[in-house]
């Protein structure tokens, strides 16, 4: 018996192996396949897509309007012209000739659908919001649509780019096929997908662009580790590593046959929540401002302050047209020890810091900002959870919390969400009357200079009262050196129609 | 006869156990706090649409309304549908992974019970002896290591320094496990350092129980050889209590599935429920559970049996061990 | 007492064992205040540091906190814990197990069954089911989840030992003499139990540091800053290559205390079957 065990282990033991010396990369004939490997995605289904990983959803579903990565001008997509005269009254020109990947046709009744869904109460839209604006949506052809607003927004089609508005089709289901068959006019369509594991796209044949994908198939593999998806770039099993952490940046840029690029800032914003204590005292939140020092935030998340890693007070990029350079106040242990005396806090406080433990750089910040505040007496309670529970249990809710959101290619968009007393995802509670006016106003001027100033002073107040401390971190993607042409405009929304192995 | 009776006995307390579980790890699972729609719908939840959805859930449903509705579901075979990831039916991930799993567990088992069993023999046989002091010392210092460490050490030599295994358990789309056997052996090696540490214990003490049992030395006396009483006489008793501690150990052997495949990202059955659990995705939690539990029932079963039918005992005599 | 050290000296490994253990609870007690870093500074200039570098004796991780200090300062926490669990589930087991072992029949029967029933799900699978989806672990929570995991084997190995002394004389002296079921649980057959007992609460220490680190590894353990060795290990997963030493030390500490304290259970079992 023991004989015949001991065999048994023998030969599966050769058996494995031998199988990983012939093992690595399978023969892929001659077609043009990118790997990607990036994190495992939760919701895909455009309008409840939280924003981690692109690959798949943005090249299986497209926009009226994209970005350019270089300039980030607005470039036609699904629409080819767009025009306004007093901000209010919207005309759009859809391209002709485009199908989806079931083979319908795209008109205009799609996009009036995917906007009209961004209001269905059963939905939980991510964009409902920012979409009741319009008023009604007109469909006088095929392809022309007409969308009025119930009042002027010069920066509306900014809004069409945010990675939730992908076009869908009118015809199909995509509250029961969303999440497991996804489907648009993109340059690639889905083949295949494993929940949570992989997902194979191939060349979209009938795309509008005829020259484009360039790339014949797109294989993505959801893996949960960083490292794990750097080994298997090292590995040469993929091609792409979108997201990379500064450390392992690094690394790879010291090593032969890779490179990493860094297509935009994200926003880490710490949020001191102001309609209850203890932030709710101006003389808090300037103490916490005193705390700061963002040499040791960026060194915490391995960046360099003035190349990779910002930091302001304002929630507008350092590196937008409209950002103002107001200089920073600098770290004061002492002036944090007045205020919190002047605020009644004399010996110091202790508040709830939530944050999502799971999101890269959170885990990070938050426990260095907890070792930047103690001095003063500021003592942060830390509540890290998994991003899912912490967005939907414990973001809109908590006194502090670092959230991490995208870049909007339009700071007023940014700023109406979250940043008005009516915003609908105010995570800093901010209710301050004179903000909403200058948030009103830059959001419907439509000169440039007068929309100017009013940023200049909206970022003055965000110094002097404001409710938000803005990280800015760098987004990293490391991919073979072979890799050309990778796109990835501020959008997110990574093009991988250009992108071509050499 | 007596075996017969005790069989049906055992296979009738299986199923209460398994219906009394699935309530529990239903009522576990329902009862806990946070509301799942507002997980669901996340950030732009309001009032009317988290009603709307919670009805369309069936969450405020009486609980034995929603239990009845889901074991029903359970015994024809259908697993529901995910909370998190409308429209997705659970049996379309479910059961690949779980199939992957139970492959991992097999060969983890391949590796880990013929070397402990050995080892264990050897050491009992040799008991005192140095060969005695570095196979305990071995097997205690493995058992000591949490699969994640064993598995870090492992990917550290194996991955890292030698690179001759794979990091991680990825398999390359278009393919199955199959042709992709080479990233099993991390993980199932990591599994083996634990599990083998217990077993080979085990063994070995019993082992040297049986070597020391009268019948032994008197063949020995009675002038045998030794090798051959060992092969012909001790080993058959020996082996019986390492069954039943295999068989209660894949409790364990579970346990460490979801530590390994979390480490390593092996897509099997312990990375769905780990990913199942950090999404609060109620069905799919209770459908993971449930089938963990079920393996571990019926191993046990199974173990319990096989140990009545091998000892002599029991098998002939009835009656408890 | 004496005989027990008499043993003692007897058994190298046993020594082995126990000196690890002392040293650890020596750390945890007295460690924090003889250390020059808190476990939560971080030394921005070295961070990511080779041991025995600027002062960091065995480096420091990517926030460039000091390693050494956040290893004996975790020792605390699930030395803590580990010590509570064990003794809760024991005397939890304890009062269960000599319950159902002592009364005998029907509610004998039941309690097997409820404790084999409980027993289906693997500890592991059911803390972290419990704890994953509470989301936020305190000592507490930890503590009291992983003790209810393994209340149910103890509770066996009790009532195995009450079992074994339930027909002895003393016990039918004692109800002869009148005495009450409470009195004769555990003024008489607990102590002529404690044998078994005492080696089930070592074997239990040993898997409830494993239990912690894994729990702490899966994500659910203390949050951060606090450190966890469990969580210590995923932490520093991610610079594995850069700093190896931030992985090893945590495992090499979780793996010195269960190797201590297996050994040292070893010869416990040892002295206390040997004694029976």
């Amino acid at each position: 018996m023991k004989k015949i065990l001991f065999a048994l282990v023998i030969f599966v033991l050769g058996f494995s192996t031998a199988n990983l010396f012939a093992g690595g990369e399978k023969e892929t004939e001659d077609k043009m396949v990118i790997r990607v490997a990036e994190q495992v995605p939760n919701l895909i289904t455009p309008g409840s897509w939280d924003g981690q990983a692109f690959s798949m959803n943005s090249s299986i579903y497209e926009y009226l309007l994209e970005m350019d990565a270089e300039t980030g001008e607005l470039q036609p997509s699904l629409a080819t012209e767009w025009s306004t005269e007093d901000g209010k009254v919207w005309t759009f020109k859809l391209r002709q000739g485009v199908k989806f990947h079931n083979g319908s046709s795209f008109t205009s009744e799609d996009v009036k659908f995917t906007l009209e869904r961004t209001q269905d109460p059963d939905l939980g839209h991510l964009k409902a919001q920012d979409f009741s604006i319009i008023e009604k949506i007109d469909t006088p052809d095929d392809y022309t649509v007409v969308i009025t607003l119930k009042s002027v927004r010069p920066t509306f089609m900014y809004q069409l780019t945010d990675y939730n508005m992908a076009i869908l089709s009118s015809e199909y289901d995509y509250g029961k096929l969303g999440e497991s068959a996804p489907m648009g006019t993109g340059p690639f369509k889905l083949s295949q997908l494993v929940p949570k594991e992989s997902a194979l796209l191939v060349k979209n044949p009938e795309y509008w662009e005829p020259s484009l994908p360039k790339a014949e198939e797109l294989r993505i593999y959801f893996v949960a580790d960083m490292e794990a998806s750097v080994s298997l770039l090292e590995a040469g099993q993929v091609d792409v590593v979108p997201q990379v952490s500064p450390v392992i940046a690094r690394r790879l840029t010291d090593a032969a046959g890779f490179k990493v690029v860094s297509p935009y800032q994200e926003h880490r914003f710490v949020a001191l929540v102001a309609d209850r204590e203890p932030f709710s005292n101006n003389d808090v939140r300037l103490a916490m401002k005193y705390c700061i020092d963002p040499q040791i935030l960026a060194r915490a998340c391995q960046g360099v302050l003035g190349e990779t890693f910002f930091y302001n007070e304002t929630p507008i990029l350092n590196r937008l047209a409209q950002f103002k350079e107001i200089t920073f106040r600098g770290r004061n242990i002492e002036k944090a020890k007045e205020h919190l005396a002047k605020a009644g806090y004399p010996k110091g406080l202790t508040v709830e810091l939530y944050y999502a433990s799971d999101h890269p750089y959170g885990s990070e910040l938050a426990q260095t900002l907890k070792e930047l505040a103690a001095p003063a007496g500021i003592n942060l309670d830390l509540k890290g959870f998994p991003r899912d529970i912490y967005l939907s249990q414990y973001w809109l809710n908590a006194p502090m919390s670092i959230t991490g959101w995208g870049v909007r290619v339009d700071p007023s968009m940014l700023l109406t969400l979250a940043y008005h007393s009516e915003g609908p995802w105010n995570e800093s509670h901010m209710n301050d009357t004179e903000v909403d006016d200058l948030i009103d106003s830059i959001a419907s001027e439509v000169d440039n200079a007068k929309r100017q100033s009013y940023y200049d002073r909206l970022q003055e107040l965000f110094v002097e009262r404001g409710t938000v401390l803005n990280i800015q971190v760098p987004y990293l993607v490391a991919m073979r050196s072979n890799v050309q042409d990778y796109r990835q405009p501020a959008t997110m929304l990574c093009q991988y129609k250009y992108t071509y192995i050499e | 006869m007596e075996f017969f009776k005790r069989f049906s006995k055992r296979l009738g307390f299986m199923f209460v156990t398994l219906a009394v579980m699935s309530f529990i790890i239903f009522l576990l699972v329902e009862i806990m706090p946070g509301d799942v729609a507002q997980t669901v719908l996340g950030q732009s939840a309001t009032p009317e649409s988290l009603k709307a959805l919670r009805e369309a859930m069936g969450l405020d449903d009486p609980v034995m309304v929603r239990y009845w509705r889901w074991a029903g579901g359970i015994l024809k075979g259908d697993l529901g549908e995910s909370f998190y990831m409308r429209g997705v039916q659970i049996s379309s991930i479910f059961w690949r992974r779980v199939g992957h799993s139970i492959v991992l567990a097999l060969t983890a088992l391949l590796f880990y019970v013929p070397l402990s069993l050995f080892f264990g023999v050897v050491a009992g046989v040799k008991a005192g002896k140095f060969t005695d002091s570095v196979i305990s010392f071995f097997g205690l210092a493995t058992m000591a290591l949490p699969e994640f460490v064993s598995g870090v050490i492992l990917i550290t030599i194996f991955s890292v320094s030698l690179k001759i295994l794979p990091i991680t358990s990825v398999i390359p789309i278009g393919e199955n496990l199959w042709q992709n056997l080479e990233i099993l052996v991390l993980p199932a090696l990591s599994i083996t350092f634990v599990m083998f540490g217990y077993v080979s214990r085990m063994q070995r003490s019993s082992m040297i129980n049986v070597m020391n049992s009268d019948y032994v030395r008197a063949a020995i006396l009675k002038g045998m050889p030794r090798g051959y009483v060992i092969f012909r006489h001790a080993l058959k008793n020996a082996l019986l209590p390492s069954i039943t501690i295999i068989g209660m150990n894949m409790g364990w052997l579970f346990g460490g599935l979801i530590v390994v495949e979390t480490l390593f990202g092996f897509p099997g059955l312990g990375s769905l429920t780990m990913s199942a659990i950090k999404t609060r995705d109620i069905p799919l939690i209770e459908a993971c559970v449930l089938f963990i539990t079920l393996v571990f029932v019926v191993s046990t079963f199974i173990t319990d049996m096989l140990y009545a039918y091998l000892n002599p005992r029991i098998r002939f005599k009835g009656g408890e061990a | 007492m004496k005989n027990f050290l008499l043993l003692l000296k007897q058994n190298p490994r046993a020594i082995l064992g126990l000196s690890i253990l002392l040293l650890w609870i020596l750390l945890a007690l007295l460690g924090p205040s003889l250390l020059p870093y808190s476990f939560s500074q971080m030394d921005m200039d070295n961070q990511i540091s080779r041991p025995g570098l600027n002062g960091h004796l065995l480096g420091t991780d990517a926030l460039g906190r000091d390693i050494l200090t956040r290893i004996v300062y975790g020792s605390r926490s699930i030395l803590t814990i580990a010590l509570m669990t064990s003794l809760f589930s024991s005397l939890a087991g304890i009062l269960i197990g000599f319950t159902a072992g002592y009364f005998g029949g029907f509610w004998d029967t039941l309690f097997l069954r409820i404790m084999d029933i409980v027993m289906a799900i693997p500890p592991l699978v059911l803390s972290m089911v419990v704890l994953g989806i509470l989301g936020d672990s305190t000592i507490a929570s930890l503590t009291i989840i992983v003790s209810i995991a393994y209340t149910p084997a103890t509770a066996r190995v009790a009532r195995g030992a009450l079992l074994s002394c339930k027909g002895s004389e003393y016990v039918d002296a004692a109800r002869i003499r009148g005495e009450s079921d409470f009195y004769i649980m555990f003024v008489e057959i607990l102590p002529n139990t404690l044998g078994p007992i005492i080696v089930e609460i070592t074997a239990r220490f040993a898997y409830s540091i494993m239990m912690i680190a894994s729990l702490g590894f899966l994500g659910v353990g203390l949050q951060p800053p606090t450190p966890d060795w469990g969580m210590m290990v995923i932490e520093n997963k991610s610079i594995i290559r850069e700093a190896p030493w931030a992985v090893l030390y945590p495992s090499l500490a979780i793996a010195s205390l269960v190797i201590a304290i297996s050994l040292f259970s070893d010869f416990i079992s040892k002295v206390m079957i040997h004694e029976k």
